[in-house]
């Protein structure tokens, strides 16, 4: 066994791929129409194959699941960086709203920001090797 | 920096907007609610959430626009109605812009398959792992592409 798909709510699949590619910078994989929907992946620029799918959060579970986490301000997911305050710097003057500025956690670096489309999620620097 | 408060304070104002059955209140009042002037609550929300209040509301109620003549659940003109619209001239207008195609002809195209195979509001709202094995069973990607 393998992990290499995880998976995300989003409140709009369109809206989701703009943020994740333009703002974050991810690249768009897999577009593939379902119906209203899309089995829609972004993977990142920097190697690795795990992809991350876009999930509409047309299910009332997902959005009751998505909404309780937001408003407890706990990241849906967090993705990792080479540097946590170079990344903050470049996202907030992209517009990101954030709702921990760069902070450290023991010997890891954090943040967390909105990601437009009902989720927190966090960034973090993992120590040095 | 965004506090814990001013994100339940945001998201209340997203769920009030969200709800398309009743009469909506005006903006400036959600902006109230909220404790924000109106013009610093369409900034915050819009940083947030990624589209202005104006914009998630009308989404939100053309996406249930959507589900409901899909299930034949009245006229285009009941619709319009209860997903708060007042002029059916914009509403059609809106929905074609949205989604390519006026309402009459979304229904006329999606109802008549949806009654035959007995489709309940559930069905519109897949998760992630049917989405793929929708997907990938896609005429497209079927195996015999490949042979």
């Amino acid at each position: 066994m393998r992990i290499k798909l995880n998976s995300i709510f989003v409140d709009d699949q369109s809206k989701a791929l703009s943020f994740y590619t333009e703002i974050l910078g991810f690249v768009p994989s897999q577009d593939i129409p379902v119906g209203e929907f899309r089995w829609l992946t972004v993977r990142s620029p920097e190697g690795g194959e795990t992809e991350l799918a876009l999930e509409p959060n047309a299910n009332p579970a997902a959005k009751e699941y998505q909404e309780a986490l937001f408003v407890q301000g706990i990241p849906l997911t967090a993705f990792e960086v080479a540097d946590v305050k170079a990344e903050f710097q470049k996202l907030r003057a992209q517009g990101v709203e954030f709702t921990t500025e760069p902070m450290q956690a023991g010997p890891v670096w954090i943040a967390v920001f909105s990601d437009t489309c009902g989720n927190l999620i966090q960034i973090y620097e993992p120590p040095e090797a | 920096m965004i506090t814990q408060s001013m994100l339940v304070r945001l998201h209340r104002a997203r769920q009030q907007l969200a709800q398309i059955e009743e009469p909506s209140p005006p903006l400036s009042m959600i902006a109230q609610g909220a404790s924000l002037s109106l013009s610093h609550f369409i900034r915050r929300f819009t940083a947030v959430f990624g589209e202005t209040p104006h914009q998630f509301r009308t989404r939100i109620r053309l996406k249930r626009a959507k589900e409901l003549l899909a299930l034949g659940e009245g006229s285009v003109t009941d619709v319009c109605m209860s997903v708060g619209f007042s002029s059916l001239g914009s509403f059609s207008w809106l929905f074609a812009r949205h989604f390519g195609e006026p309402p009459s002809f979304y229904r006329r195209r999606f109802y008549p398959s949806i009654e035959r195979l007995g489709l309940t509001p559930s069905d519109f709202a897949p998760e992630c792992m049917s989405l793929m094995v929708s997907a990938w069973a896609t005429p497209q990607f079927s195996r015999s592409d490949f042979i």
